[in-house]
């Protein structure tokens, strides 16, 4: 039995003291990828974690109906919120219909996001949103009023519910109710105003703070009587009921819709998706910077052993006359690469949660801490240390013993 | 001394080693027979460039390069495999080197632990071998300096002491005394005596002729070949200079004494 293991991870603290700036460095490399990659993780998670959780505080019985089959990411970012405006919706008031009258559906919300100036004593900054639904949205989206009531059969046509910061932004005051609200032109009164949500992230893709809520018939009118509807939200009576509920509705429409299925019905996590998908684009195109700087930084491990290797050729030419066989050589510096990789690792994986948490500071959702992420960075920088110092080490187990023994430090 | 009937531990036959090829190619070795029995002490002379250093790295299984047939311990050397021969070498064969090759960013004590590592003795038990070891040579207050702090004969000292550290049954040393003056030379010439009386095997290469009187057999090589062979009688005779007696005082004597009925009860018990 040889216990070599512990020998080479002492070995390799001390050659790794003994030439600290160079490790040091070298371990930057690898820290600053592991860094991008922990905080890209942690920060996503969070952002999907946001919309999960209001899911889940829904009662997880919601399912959200959209227009346009959501496998391709590609399409789900284009179909953000700016391009909806000139994108035709597929679905139509006939699926509301249907979807009213499916079994096991206890309340049904179409979204219909238009976009025009509202006007008051102010005009309402870029960013505020015209939202055109029916009173169910309430229930469904648990929305909560400040004052006065949401929209509802009994009341006028021609009402708005407004959220809390369009209220402040064009009227100057929290309480509104009463006002006039010029929507597109049209005169609206303020019949309620929602709680503040500070949640611009969620499932509806809509601020709900910086929204006016009108009556689903009069935003049909305001858009030359074209209802538009970007999602239908829709709540089944229980949890159980909800997978026999979306599959009547995924059949009814596709029939409705003559065979095509140009909607999808989501569920649960498949909600979030979506919405966070062009969050997700851009974690992607940082993930592939901080695999390419995971790869520079891997080069520099794998530059700094060959260095080390060949400072040190004369030791390993000693070792091996001294009974070293090729293993125990390349396990030496192989343990040294892994050990300044595991360094930039435990560092990078600090560093990724101080920047997550900086950045967070601006965002409305923190960063998540999961042991797969933990997990992530560690294999990550063990694989680069791995794959960076494999050719050192071997290439250090290769050198002949008599010549090294004759090269002079 | 030497027992003729077992097999010899080095056998060597018609042993050649080629540098470069073609018009450029020169013998470093051109035919070498020799056998060695157990508890030999071989002293091998020869001018420069006559292919001691490159008989000793094979015999040394650090060369693998070469033509003929090598036996050690009665088993062909082609034949043992590259983990197997790093194994003997960690096991059978201590080097002594010209130039020392201590490792220098090692203290004294771990660099002449170092071949207990290969060994897998664990670190306490390698660092108590290893003292003991150095207290032999003298050298206990050194322990913790690092090799550029020592003189040249006690750097020549640990680096015996390193060869000894895992009780190899062949010593090779490489003109141990290359680097060292004459009065350095006898301890370092006294402690391999002390070896060879002990019935370890010992190979020296070696310019200076009269450090051969220490030795059992006197090899003198010549172009790539063996030019004279003979064989002292003076085995344990060793032949003691004023510098010896001077050095030695009664305490060290003393302590060497105990060193080895020491290594003869460990000996013993294996």
């Amino acid at each position: 039995m040889r216990f070599l293991l512990l020998n080479h991870i002492q070995n390799a603290k001390q050659s790794l003291k003994s030439s600290r700036v160079r490790s040091t460095l070298t371990m930057l490399g690898i820290t600053i990828g592991v860094a991008s990659i922990t905080a890209i993780l942690a920060l996503s998670g969070g952002a999907s974690k946001v919309i999960t959780n209001q899911i889940d505080a829904l009662g997880g019985n919601i399912a959200v109906i959209r227009p346009g089959i959501t496998s391709s990411t590609v399409d789900n970012v284009t179909q953000a919120q700016p391009s909806r405006d000139y994108a035709t919706s597929t679905l139509t008031e006939k699926d509301i219909t249907y979807i009213t009258n499916t079994p096991h559906i206890q309340s049904v919300a179409p979204l219909m996001v238009l976009s025009g100036v509202i006007k008051a004593d102010s005009t309402a900054p870029e960013g505020s949103l015209i939202v055109a639904t029916t009173p169910e949205l309430e229930t469904i989206s648990g929305l909560k009023m400040r004052e006065g009531q949401f929209l509802d059969s009994t009341v006028d046509k021609n009402t708005v519910a407004v959220g809390l910061q369009l209220s402040i932004n064009v009227f100057g005051t929290e309480s509104s109710i009463g006002k006039l609200l010029y929507i597109k032109g049209e005169p609206f009164t303020v019949i309620g105003v929602l709680k503040r949500i500070n949640n611009p992230i969620n499932y509806n893709s809509v601020d709900f703070d910086n929204a006016a809520i009108i009556n689903f018939e009069s935003g049909k009118s305001l858009n030359q009587n074209v209802a538009q509807i970007q999602q239908i939200d829709v709540k089944a009576d229980s949890v159980e009921n909800l997978e026999q509920a979306v599959n009547d509705i995924n059949k009814t429409i596709k029939s409705s819709h003559k065979g095509e299925k140009d909607f999808s019905v989501l569920v649960g996590e498949q909600i979030a998706q979506p919405t966070s998908q062009l969050f997700f684009m851009i974690a992607k195109v940082t993930t592939a910077v901080a695999a390419i700087s995971l790869i520079v930084g891997g080069i520099g491990i794998m530059n700094i052993m060959l260095v080390t290797v060949a400072e040190r050729t004369r030791e390993i030419g000693i070792r091996k006359a001294l009974g070293a066989s090729n293993t125990d050589i390349s396990c030496q510096f192989l343990i040294e690469s892994l050990a300044i990789s595991l360094g930039g690792c435990i560092s990078g994986y600090l560093l990724g949660y101080i920047v997550a948490i900086a950045i967070s500071k601006f965002l409305i959702f923190y960063p998540v801490f999961t042991w797969q992420i933990a997990l992530t960075a560690l294999i990550v920088s063990l694989t680069t240390g791995i794959l960076f110092g494999l050719y050192p080490a071997l290439s250090a187990a290769r050198k002949d013993p008599i010549e090294s023994l004759h090269r002079y430090e | 001394m030497t027992d003729t009937t077992s097999t010899p531990v080095i056998n060597l036959h018609d042993l050649q080693k080629r540098f470069g090829i073609g018009d450029a190619e020169i013998f470093a070795l051109n035919g070498i027979n020799l056998s060695i029995e157990k508890g030999e002490f071989v002293a091998i002379m020869g001018p420069s460039g006559c292919g001691k250093t490159t008989l000793l790295n094979i015999i040394g299984l650090l060369d693998q390069s070469y033509d003929g047939e090598y036996e050690l311990d009665g088993q062909s050397v082609a034949t043992i495999s590259k983990r197997k021969r790093a194994r003997i070498r960690s096991k059978q064969i201590g080097f002594v080197f010209q130039s020392f090759n201590l490792i220098n960013r090692l203290s004294v004590i771990d660099n002449v632990a170092l071949p207990l590592i290969y060994k897998g003795v664990t670190k306490t038990k390698r660092l108590v071998i290893a003292s003991d070891i150095l207290r032999n040579f003298h050298l206990n207050e050194r322990e913790y300096y690092m090799p550029h702090q020592l003189s040249g004969g006690q750097t020549q000292r640990v680096a015996i002491a390193r060869a000894l550290v895992n009780d190899p049954s062949i010593i090779l040393a490489d003109e141990p005394t290359g680097n060292l003056d004459s009065r350095s030379s006898h301890i370092i010439m006294e402690e391999l005596s002390d070896l060879h009386k002990r019935g370890n095997t010992i190979i020296m290469v070696t310019h200076n002729p009269r450090l051969t009187t220490y030795a059992s057999r006197v090899i003198t090589m010549l172009d790539g070949q063996i030019d004279t062979d003979t064989k002292t009688n003076n085995v344990n005779d060793v032949k003691s200079t004023p510098h010896i007696e001077e050095h030695k005082s009664a305490q060290s004597i003393k302590r060497k004494k105990k060193f080895f009925s020491r290594i003869k009860t460990r000996r013993r018990k294996k």
